[in-house]
Order: structure tokens, then C-alpha cells, then sequence
């Protein structure tokens, strides 16, 4: 299973062949698997026969050029694409043997076990504390209100936020600097106790500085989480991530070992896009 | 030449005067390239021959007929001229007839002083119209000039644009000062004849004056408590019905509507808004009004057939889409990503708008319902009709109440002496509901303003 290259018919495309995903795409044990994954918007389609699994506790990290289809794929991951009407996905996804898209699966609660922080930090026009205790509230996760402060405190701990606003947890969480936001967004995110964290691009919009807080906690939470990131720096991908997927024009080219793909990408175009000759 | 023909004729020299200098400059070939477009240049010459032209015209229209009178008395003869101002009033009086209506006066002098005056008439006449062309052909000359090349004709003509900017938006400003000070200025007359706290306190309002003083119930009293008291409850009642109707149904058009039931439900309320008050002023009278009072007597209860519910109601219905149009634009304006962070956190999408949107949206729909709350106060017709006229002190809504704004057209309705308290009455009405309305509007301002910076 694990070295299995998916052959499918596709059309025939002018960047050369890359039909068929090369590496290792497919793990036993996997926290999340695809297979054949297609998924249109309208009449455009984005993602074509997507076969990927995720492994429990570690950081994969899809990589590739804008437009190649990698923030679609991770937003079927729980159904963020439910949002857009016109967006259909086929295939099959899988989270611990239950199929995502099967008609019992609630989308709610697929969400609190599925969380996802986005590209750009969002917190709510709301205080620190209630940007963080907002899932668990909805959730009724807590029972009276000092288990509320305690998610709180923890999630904030965990986000490695909580030193630097400890002080005032009534602060909107929009008086934050970009770096911090993203974090009480993280924050916010580990508190409703999700499974897998999906990251779209989680220090795009954020300085240097910022950005290395936020690896080292992605690093950190890998011992409790799934992680799945979207990045489009590949130095970030090799920093954090156990596994990465390099997307091309809406297929996986190539999966494998972060190391195994930066040192020995199998695939051309992968080379060409790790070596910066395009993307 | 007449104001008409000189105005086209100025017009069309400024359109030729554009034209030639487009030309003019789109050919230039001098030794550096210029330094702004030849449609600069052209509009800028086209200024130079209107704007003095027109100028000097509306200067002119507006001295010309103090001059003409002028005229018309150092023609008077001498015996004429050293009678009484009334009589030479009287004169001048006639001889405007006499050219007005075209007919010959009988008197001698009249007719010679017609004669003066038409001749006069035809001298400013020629005098204007070669007055313009003089300035129409400089303007002209100078553009077609060197001097035109010299000019920064591109920061000259931003310049021109922003003082005709700020002269427009003068307009507005000039003319609300205006109005309040008209306001104001009568409203003093009122408070000296009547106590300003008689009025703000007085809780009786009947305002009948004498015309004499002989005359029974020459004492009006002009407290303004159970107006404002019947204003406040039927915008209230109004309130109550359009704020959770509006705001449900723009929760509903911005959350929940397909962009193609939007595009069609969204107008289609408007329309409510397009309505004219007086078709709801019936509506309200003879159908909303016995309606409530069948109801109401069926289980026993006294209702008046004019009702300050009535009129709520249907004043409710009317300022519903302000609500749910202002609402749905503040609500649609929350940032998708706030949607997505409450939704990738497992909320439900009523859970996202309860909790995440609406907040984020309040102070916008705070101010959307302020502006349907001023609109209520200020409405009138709907209130003449259903209402009544009786200025009760009563918050009871099944009975008959006035506002404000009636009783401003009652004041005022008909023929009217301007110097009893009980005309002056309408403007100090005014002034307190203008007050009250401009309060409301620059509290909506301030929240929406608050708003605008929330995401930034």
C-alpha cells in the first residue's frame, strides 16, 4: 500500500504527464483519507482525482502555486465548501473510518472535530476571553462558568498566547497585534478539543517574527492534533511539517517525507517548484 | 438681446471657444511637450469665455431694474417730481401697468414715461449683450492666445472643480442655516408672547386666541406635553412593528436568500417605502382604523375610531424597509470571514448570526432603526388621517391622539395672521421636533461612523 501510484485516466495536459501521484500518498492508519477526490466550482473544475492520506499526530503540509487547488482540497476537509453553492465534491473522504460527505454526518459537529484557521487572522468583534469561549458555549462543553474559564485559560496557554494577555482577557480581540490575532484564533480553534487543525496559509499576513511564534507552536501542537497546513513558503513547510504534497493545476503530484521531497523530489515539476525555477 | 438668446449665445461661443483651442493644442508642436492634455486646455478656455460672461449676465439681470427705475425718475418733470414719494409711488405704479399689460395710458405724463423707460430697457439691453460679447471674444482671444500654453491648465482646472465642488455643497449648507434661522427667529417670537416653560411643561394644549379681547376664550394654552406624548407613542407603536419585522427580513435577505430571490425581494420592499403617505393616510383611516375598532368592541372594549394604534400600525408597515434595507446592506457588510470562523468552529449558521454577526452589525442596525425612528416623528400625513386631531394626554393606544407635526398643519392651514401666538406656535413646534429629529440623526451618524471603523 504504501509505495501504490494511483493510475486514472485524465485528459491529456500541455504540462507534461502528471496523471498519476507519485510517493508515498497513501499510509496505514491514516486520521483522514481521500480518495479520488474530484471537486468543481460550476462548470470549472478544481480538483481532479485527489488520493491522500493524513497521519494521525503529525504536520503534512500542501504545498504548490497559487491557484493549484490546495485551499479547496483543505476546505472539503470539513466542509467549509458546503458555504459556496455551486461548489460540488465526489469521492470519497474519510475522518477514522467515517465518510465526511455521507448524508449522516452533521456538518456542525464534523466542524468542532475538523477546526480551521484561516489565511487571515479573524477573532470576533469580541472580547479575548469570549473569541475563545464562543466554540465551547456553543458546544456546551462546560458546565458552569469556572470550566469556562479554565478552557479559556488552557486554550490560550496551549496557543502560547495567555502570558501576554492574561492582563486583560476584556480587550477586544481585534486590539491585537496581527501575530497575537492569529494565535487567539488558534486559541479559539483548540478550544471546542478538535482533532485536526486545517491551516490556510496561517502566517501569510504576518511579519517574520510572528510567523516563527506561530511554527514553533504548530510544532508543539502536533503532539495533540492532526495538523494539515496550507503554505506557500516552502522553507515553512520544510520547518514544520513531517509529510508534504506539492498540487499542481488541481492534482497531487507527489507526496512523501518532508525530508525526501526537499532533498529528492521524484517528480520534475515538483523539483522545478522546490528549486523556485517556477511557481 | 433676450437672457435666453444671450445665454445660448454664450454657450455656444464657450463650445466653439472648446472646441478651437482642442484643435489648437492637440496640434501643438513646440520645442517641449506640454504639460497637460489638450482637453485641459480646451475646457480651461472654454471657462475663460463663459465663466465672466455669465457672471457679468446674472450681475446685471439683477441690477438692471433698480437701474431702469433710476431712469425712469431723473425723467420725471420737475412738478412732478417735487410731489410726495406716494405720489410719485403712485406714478411709477402706472407706468409698470401701462408696460405690462401693454395698453396705453390715458395720461400724458404716464405715456412719456413709458417711452423713457422703453428706451432705457433696449439701452441696458444693448449695453449687456455687448457687454457679454466683449468678455466672450477676450475670453476666447486670451485661450487662443500664447499666454494659454503658460498656464497649467491641468491644476487649473482640478482648482475650478473643487470650487464648483464646494459651491455646490454651499448650497445645502446655506440653506439649511437658512431654514433653521427662520425657525429660530419665530420661535423667539413665540417664547416672547408665550413662556418657554409653559410650552415645554404645559400639559393642556388648545390653541385658541383672540382676535379681540373682548371675545370669549382669549386665553390659548400652548403646552406642548400631550403632543409630543402622542408623537412618542405613535412612533413608538411604529417602532414596534417595523424594527423586528425589518431587521427578521434582512436577517433572512442578507443569511439566508438566494441572490436571485434578493435581487427581486429586496426592491419589491423598497417599493413600500416609494408609497405615497397619503395612500397610507387612507389605508390607515378606512381600513386599519374601523378594523381595530370592530375588533375591540367585539371583546368589549371602547376604541376610538380615530386611534393612535391605527396609525402606529400602518406608519409601522411604512418604515419597515428602512429597517430591512439599511440592515441588510450593514449586515452584508460583515466581513465573510467572520462567517467562516464561526462556521469552522461548529457553530450553526442561526448560532453564527445570533452571536457573531448581528453583534458585529449592531451599532449599523442601531443606526438604520434611529433613521426609521426619525422618519416616524416626522411623518404627518398618515397621523392626520387615522389619529385625529384631539390632543389628549393619554398613552392609552385605542384612543385618539396628535402629534407634533399635525398640529404644525393645523396652525397653519388656512388664512393666518404671523403675528399670533397661535401661527408662531408651528414654529416653535418645528424647531423642537427639528431638534429632536437633527439629535436622532447625529446619534445614528456617530454609531454608524463607529461602525465604519470597527474592521479596519
Amino acid at each position: 500500500m504504501q509505495q501504490r501510484n494511483k493510475k486514472t485516466a485524465s485528459p491529456s495536459l500541455s504540462l507534461g504527464n502528471f496523471a498519476s501521484t507519485i510517493g508515498e500518498n497513501l499510509l496505514n492508519d491514516a486520521k483522514i483519507s481521500t480518495r479520488d477526490v474530484n471537486v468543481s466550482y460550476g462548470d470549472k473544475q478544481a480538483i481532479y482525482d485527489a488520493s491522500l492520506d493524513i497521519g494521525r499526530n503529525q504536520v503534512i503540509a500542501l504545498i504548490g502555486p497559487s491557484g493549484c487547488g490546495k485551499s479547496t482540497f483543505l476546505r472539503c476537509l470539513n466542509r467549509m465548501n458546503d458555504t459556496i453553492g455551486i461548489c460540488k465534491v465526489s469521492g470519497k473522504l474519510m475522518l477514522d473510518g467515517e465518510d465526511i460527505y455521507a448524508k449522516k454526518m452533521d456538518p456542525v459537529l464534523l466542524r468542532a472535530r475538523v477546526g480551521m484557521v484561516f489565511q487571515k487572522p479573524n477573532p470576533f468583534p469580541k472580547s479575548i476571553y469570549d473569541n475563545v469561549a464562543y466554540g465551547p458555549r456553543i458546544h456546551g462543553l462546560a458546565r458552569s462558568n469556572a470550566e469556562v474559564d479554565e478552557i479559556v485559560i488552557t486554550s490560550l496557554e496551549k496557543a502560547g498566547l495567555f502570558e501576554e494577555v492574561k492582563d486583560r482577557l476584556n480587550a477586544p480581540g481585534t486590539s491585537l497585534s496581527g501575530g497575537q490575532q492569529q494565535r487567539l484564533c488558534i486559541a479559539r480553534t483548540i478550544a471546542v478539543s478538535p482533532e485536526v487543525i486545517l491551516m490556510d496559509e496561517p502566517a501569510s499576513a504576518l511579519d517574520p517574527i510572528a510567523t516563527a511564534i506561530i511554527e514553533e507552536l504548530i510544532d508543539e501542537l502536533r503532539q495533540n492534533y492532526t495538523i494539515v497546513i496550507v503554505t506557500h513558503s516552502m522553507q515553512q513547510a520544510a520547518r514544520v511539517s513531517q509529510r508534504t504534497a506539492y498540487f499542481h493545476m488541481g492534482r497531487i503530484v507527489e507526496v512523501g517525507d518532508t525530508n525526501r521531497i526537499f532533498t529528492n523530489p521524484r517528480h520534475e515539476m515538483t523539483e522545478n517548484y522546490i528549486t523556485g525555477k517556477f511557481g | 438681446m433676450q437672457v435666453t438668446s444671450l445665454f445660448l449665445m454664450i454657450v455656444g461661443l464657450g463650445l466653439l471657444a472648446f472646441f478651437l483651442s482642442f484643435q489648437r493644442s492637440a496640434r501643438y508642436n513646440g520645442p517641449t511637450r506640454l504639460r497637460s492634455l489638450p482637453h485641459h486646455y480646451a475646457s480651461l478656455t472654454a471657462v475663460w469665455t463663459v465663466f465672466p460672461a455669465l457672471l457679468l449676465m446674472i450681475v446685471w439681470s439683477i441690477i438692471e431694474p433698480s437701474y431702469l427705475q433710476q431712469k425712469i425718475e431723473a425723467s420725471l418733470t420737475t412738478e412732478i417730481a417735487d410731489q410726495s414719494s406716494d405720489a410719485i409711488g403712485l406714478y411709477l405704479n402706472r407706468v409698470h401697468l401701462a408696460i405690462a399689460s401693454g395698453t396705453v395710458d390715458a395720461d400724458p405724463v404716464v405715456q412719456s414715461l413709458v417711452v423713457a423707460y422703453e428706451k432705457a430697457a433696449l439701452q441696458s439691453r444693448y449695453l449687456n449683450t455687448a457687454m457679454v460679447l466683449v468678455l466672450c471674444l477676450g475670453g476666447i482671444t486670451l485661450g487662443l492666445s500664447k499666454i494659454l500654453f503658460k498656464v497649467h491648465a491641468r491644476v487649473g482646472i482640478e482648482r475650478l472643480l473643487k470650487a464648483f465642488l464646494i459651491l455646490c455643497s454651499g448650497v445645502a449648507i446655506v440653506t439649511t442655516i437658512g431654514i433653521v434661522l427662520s425657525v429660530l427667529f419665530e420661535s423667539i417670537r413665540f417664547f416672547n408672547a408665550v413662556s418657554v416653560f409653559d410650552f415645554m411643561f404645559g400639559t393642556s394644549w388648545s390653541p385658541q386666541t383672540s382676535i379681540r379681547s373682548d371675545q370669549v376664550g382669549s386665553s390659548g394654552s400652548f403646552g406642548a406635553v400631550p403632543l409630543f406624548l402622542g408623537t412618542l407613542l405613535i412612533s413608538l407603536i411604529a417602532m414596534v412593528i417595523a424594527v423586528p419585522v425589518g431587521l427578521m427580513t434582512a436577517i433572512y435577505l442578507s443569511e439566508y436568500a438566494t441572490g436571485k430571490f434578493r435581487t427581486i425581494a429586496k426592491p419589491t420592499l423598497e417599493v413600500l417605502a416609494g408609497i405615497p403617505t397619503v395612500v397610507y393616510g387612507f389605508f390607515a383611516a378606512l381600513t386599519i382604523a374601523p378594523f381595530i375598532r370592530n375588533v375591540g368592541e367585539s371583546i368589549g372594549l371602547s376604541v376610538a375610531s380615530e386611534s393612535a394604534l391605527a396609525a402606529g400600525i400602518v406608519m409601522g408597515v411604512m418604515i419597515i424597509p428602512f429597517v430591512s434595507s439599511l440592515s441588510d446592506d450593514v449586515i452584508r457588510a460583515v466581513p465573510q470571514s467572520m462567517r467562516d470562523g464561526s462556521l469552522a468552529l461548529g457553530a450553526t449558521r442561526s448560532e453564527t448570526i445570533k452571536k457573531v454577526i448581528i453583534p458585529a452589525a449592531l451599532p449599523g442596525i442601531v443606526g438604520s432603526v434611529l433613521l426609521a425612528a426619525s422618519r416616524a416623528i416626522g411623518e404627518t400625513m398618515i397621523v392626520v388621517m387615522a389619529a385625529g386631531l384631539a390632543a389628549n394626554l393619554t398613552v392609552n393606544p385605542l384612543e385618539a391622539v396628535t402629534t407634533v407635526t399635525v398640529q404644525i398643519v393645523t396652525l397653519l392651514t388656512g388664512d393666518q395672521e404671523f403675528d399670533s401666538p397661535k401661527t408662531l406656535a408651528a414654529f416653535a413646534l418645528g424647531l423642537m421636533l427639528f431638534v429632536t429629529t437633527l439629535l436622532l440623526n447625529v446619534i445614528a451618524l456617530h454609531v454608524v461612523r463607529r461602525y465604519r471603523e470597527q474592521y479596519e
